[in-house]
């Protein structure tokens, strides 16, 4: 097992501490269905955080650790992590604020980021309690331990910070300069950047808010916006209805109709795999025998396209990890998205 | 809106096998930079399409499972609150306005079913909670706002403020999400339905 810092009593001790979180993180997979909402995310998210160090290490991972969530991300390694610097940054701002949070799960994006920054402002201190630390990492009070590990480095912000702590279930507020330290004003003040922090993400969604100060007129820019949706939803439904009695449900006597032929010269017009006709065909087949026969000549094409195109992309959808609702965990952040538009 | 005519048209041909490359890719790359969003899942183009597939088989059982002579099931209304219903259970139930959502129509069914004579059939209303030291709380504009946006997100009536945002993020991502996919859908549908009538294909008898 090569260590590249052994000259370093820090480094070793890291090490070790790393094949610890190693042992925890073992099974990222598994785990991932509890966190993966409903387009597979954070677990591959945990997962490449892992590479970097596990490359840097190249220790064959432990799998017996029980499928923890990933609360200590290898930031405590300090091996050249990638992803560190972006982390870093915001984590500098993150150490003093922890706010409600609505999954005990979210802890984990925190937790990463805490932990790395302790480690290059104070190099041993942190090692050594980590372990400590992480046993109790499911509890919400490691919080607290941290916040008092991290003083030293930690800067008193607010602003990004909170939009990230926003989801880890204690409110650690620290006062600042200048201000009153009574319960009463911190937990107003740590309610009041709560609110601050959601009403930011907010106004970044709903277009034209950004420049908007104040935050009833961003309310009131909120409030128009959900209801001009809500109003497209429903013209849109209305034509949706109006275009569904033109379509035949009836696909059993469409297909039975047509030749396989036509089938495919449908295929092709917007340039689907012709494997698939034959396999649309049957299937439809198989699924619609019991209809009677509504025939309209014109509209077998039409069907036939459109259901290809459905049952193109709910085979599609298969094989797509798709995790049962059952969990509470909220989602975590997904990757932008790849040139979809946003309706303004 | 043309563009999304087309990136739905495009979906089938391009993005079969490539999409999911190109989804872990892209989660591979920008997993640092979005921690507190949970908007971007309803983004992206898997999100729309899996809506968009759960929502035609929805409209396909709808209108099977009505008598063809009635109009229910392609009503507007039917229409747009089966919509919202798939939006909902695309939600996983992980926000509090889908779970309304989905609950209400079973409130809705037992009632009708059940007919209490008692007919209080509203769910036990908090008080307005007491006001506390926040002076700045009391704000009777902000107040004002947050109430009717509360009425206007489903299932959000006496909740705390900052989960009213939160909730109201996820429900405004949600219905954008939405929007992009019936438009798309009813493109597809519509264009393919009036090619088809334009265009005099003779049938084989």
């Amino acid at each position: 097992m090569e260590v590249p810092a052994r000259s370093n009593e820090i480094a070793l001790e890291s090490f070790q501490f790393h094949e610890e979180i190693r042992q925890l993180m073992a099974p990222p997979p598994e785990n991932a269905s509890s966190f993966t909402a409903l387009l597979e995310l954070p677990h591959s998210r945990a997962v490449e955080l892992l590479h970097s160090p596990e490359r840097s290490n190249s220790q064959a991972v432990a799998s017996e650790g029980p499928p923890k969530p990933y609360f200590h991300c290898p930031g405590g390694g300090g091996f050249g992590f990638p992803a560190n610097s972006a982390v870093v940054g915001r984590d500098s701002m993150c150490s003093s604020f922890t706010v409600e949070a609505n999954g005990s799960s979210q802890k984990v994006k925190d937790e990463p980021v805490g932990e790395s920054d302790s480690d290059p402002h104070s190099s041993s201190q942190p090692l050594v309690s980590d372990p400590p630390v992480e046993d109790k990492a499911q509890k919400p009070g490691k919080r607290k331990d941290r916040e008092k590990k991290a003083k030293g480095s930690a800067k008193k912000s607010k602003s990004n910070c909170a939009e990230d702590a926003d989801k880890l279930p204690y409110v650690h507020v620290r006062a600042r300069r200048g201000q009153a330290t009574d319960s009463h004003s911190l937990a107003e003040r740590a309610r009041r950047e709560k609110i601050n922090a959601r009403m930011k993400l907010l106004q970044e969604l709903v277009p034209g808010c950004n420049k908007i100060s104040g935050t009833a007129l961003v309310l009131d820019e909120i409030i128009n916006h959900v209801q001009s949706l809500q109003r497209q939803v429903e013209i849109l439904s209305m034509r949706l209805a109006a275009v569904n009695p033109g379509i035949d449900f009836n696909l059993d006597s469409i297909f039975a109709a047509e030749s396989a032929s036509l089938v495919d010269s449908n295929f092709s017009n917007v340039s689907f795999p012709l494997p698939w006709s034959e396999l649309q065909a049957n299937m439809l087949r198989q699924q619609y025998q019991q209809q009677p026969w509504h025939l309209d000549s014109l509209q077998h094409p039409m069907w036939g396209r459109e259901d290809c195109s459905h049952n193109l992309i709910a085979s599609e959808n298969s094989h797509l990890s798709y995790d049962s609702p059952a969990n509470s965990v909220s989602m975590h952040s997904r990757a932008a998205e790849n040139g979809v538009t946003k309706v303004e | 809106m043309d563009s999304y005519a087309s990136f739905r048209e495009s979906d089938p041909d391009t993005s079969l096998e490539s999409g999911r490359k190109k989804r872990r890719k892209i989660e591979a790359e920008s997993q640092s930079s979005e921690y507190g969003r949970t908007d971007v899942k309803w983004r992206s183009e898997s999100a729309q399409r899996i809506y968009s597939v759960k929502l035609v088989e929805a409209l396909q059982r709808a209108s099977q499972s009505a008598a063809p002579a009635t109009s229910r099931s392609t009503g507007g209304r039917t229409v747009r609150d089966l919509a919202n219903r798939v939006l909902a259970m695309a939600a996983r139930g992980r926000t509090r306005w889908s779970r309304a959502i989905l609950a209400s129509r079973l409130r809705l069914r037992r009632l009708r079913k059940v007919r209490k004579p008692s007919g209080s059939c509203s769910r036990p209303r908090k008080p307005l909670p007491a006001p506390s030291e926040d002076r700045k709380r009391r704000l009777p504009a902000v107040e004002k706002r947050v109430k009717v946006l509360s009425r206007l997100v489903p299932g959000c009536k006496g909740i705390p403020v900052t989960n009213l945002l939160e909730e109201a993020g996820d429900y405004i991502a949600a219905l954008e999400m939405q929007v992009r996919a019936m438009t798309a859908l009813t493109e597809l549908l519509s264009g393919s339905h009036s090619d088809r009538l334009g265009s005099s294909t003779p049938s084989p008898a």
